[in-house]
């Protein structure tokens, strides 16, 4: 009697000890080492790198556009969905996104060379041209957005994810800096963004492959994204849905 | 009558000052250690380097065998989203903020962490128990303030790794 009463004593000590470690065993500690710095950019939001990114001449922007056009589209919507749109996108943004290719802090092969070509000054006009044009696409422009959503079943998820993001992994709600709602500075518009390049860019954020956001800010997010979820925020963005602010609930 | 109403003045205003020189309400630090400037730091250029580059965040083993834990305040996240300290280990907190005022909470104790842009905060805490605990920000910072959420891992000290002067250990979902 005694003896059993001990072993009971001990499954109870066992299950005790083990319900920490379970509990901590949803997580991977990592170490890094610190002597092995990455900058992600060379951008900083000092008042004067935002009075030179502001400070562009939007008829010389229009010039310079030209050589943007075959990708980017003549009015800032792409004809591909893979490339992103520029049209009223934030002077900031194409300033520091230009820097970054400029500096090989982000990669592409066909952007890094295009922005070494290119000045901090064009980089300045090229944001001030973009940033006036309109953000409805023209109906007789060939561009590919919006898109027809292929699944509708991701759309709560996304307008969830959009509006209220998620706390308890810690993501905050995507409009919340990237619009309607609010930006933050140097964070992209995506009210009118093609669904593959939202796509391919969460999935670089997640990997790392693209790590040229300032504190982390991206990477650790997307990170924590699963891949139906990254697949229905492209998508809910690429259907052109992100013009108003998400609600929770979506019909 | 004169005489007594001029000491009182002074007396109020030496009160003001001692309670002005032991704490300032925006930081967490005494006033002489921020007139030393040691605590101030450029909220713009934080990723360039020094101590609040991205490389350099997380848990640090100092010598005396306690843990420097540093963070960064952004909206809306903290960063690194997971930490991890191990248990009945003093930890010496420094976080900064890279745009507005955030609170840094960690959930069912006492700690509170004010982080200023442009200041950085000390803030010194021992946790008893082993657990994951959430760290949500109590300051009101603008339209994603409610999903601003980080994560602490408190584990036993033999499952802390063992870390050389230049390591840092931070922790993410499995």
């Amino acid at each position: 009697m005694a003896r059993n009463k001990r072993r009971w004593l001990w499954a109870c000590c066992a299950a005790a000890l083990a319900l920490p470690v379970a509990s901590g065993a949803a997580f991977r500690i990592k170490v890094m080492d610190s002597s092995r710095a990455h900058v992600p950019s060379n951008v900083a939001w000092t008042s004067e790198t935002i009075r030179e990114a502001n400070g562009g001449d939007a008829l010389r922007g229009l010039l310079i556009s030209r050589r943007c056009e075959r990708c980017h589209g003549q009015e800032g919507f792409s004809p591909s969905p893979s490339i992103p749109n520029l049209a009223s996108m934030n002077s900031l943004v194409i300033w520091k996104q230009l820097e970054d290719f400029r500096t090989g802090k982000r990669v592409s092969e066909v952007m890094e060379r295009i922005a070494g070509a290119l000045s901090p000054q064009d980089s300045a006009d090229l944001g001030a041209y973009y940033s006036l044009l309109p953000n409805s696409p023209d109906p007789m422009d060939s561009r590919s957005f919006p898109e027809p959503i292929s699944n509708a079943a991701l759309l709560g998820v996304a307008a969830r994810l959009i509006s209220l993001g998620d706390g308890h992994r810690g993501i905050p709600p995507c409009q919340a800096c990237h619009g309607p709602v609010a930006y933050v500075l140097g964070a992209p518009s995506l009210t009118t963004q093609n669904s593959d390049y939202i796509l391919r860019e969460l999935e670089q954020f997640s990997e790392g492959s693209r790590a040229n956001d300032i504190n982390l800010r991206m990477r650790s997010i997307a990170s924590q994204l699963t891949d139906d979820e990254k697949q229905a925020l492209a998508e809910y963005y690429g259907a052109g849905r992100g013009n108003l602010p998400a609600a929770a609930i979506s019909k | 009558m004169q005489a007594r109403s001029i000491q009182f003045a002074i007396g109020i205003a030496l009160l003001a000052c001692t309670i002005l020189a032991t704490r300032v309400y925006e930081v967490d630090a005494p006033l002489w250690r921020l007139l030393q400037g040691g605590n101030l730091i450029d909220s713009a250029t934080l990723h360039l380097g020094g101590e609040f580059a991205e490389s350099n965040l997380g848990s640090q083993r100092d010598p005396d065998g306690s843990i420097t834990l540093r963070m960064i305040a952004q909206q809306y996240d903290f960063v690194p989203s997971c930490v991890v300290v191990p248990v009945q280990v003093s930890v010496h907190l420094r976080i900064t903020s890279a745009d507005a005022v955030h609170v840094l909470t960690i959930a069912n104790t006492n700690v509170a962490v004010k982080a200023v842009p442009g200041k950085i905060s000390d803030s010194f805490f021992e946790l008893d128990h082993t657990g994951e605990f959430d760290l949500p920000c109590r300051e009101f910072c603008g339209a994603g303030h409610y999903a601003m959420r980080a994560h602490l891992v408190v584990v036993p000290q033999s499952q802390f790794p063992s870390l050389g002067p230049a390591e840092r250990a931070v922790c993410g979902a499995k």
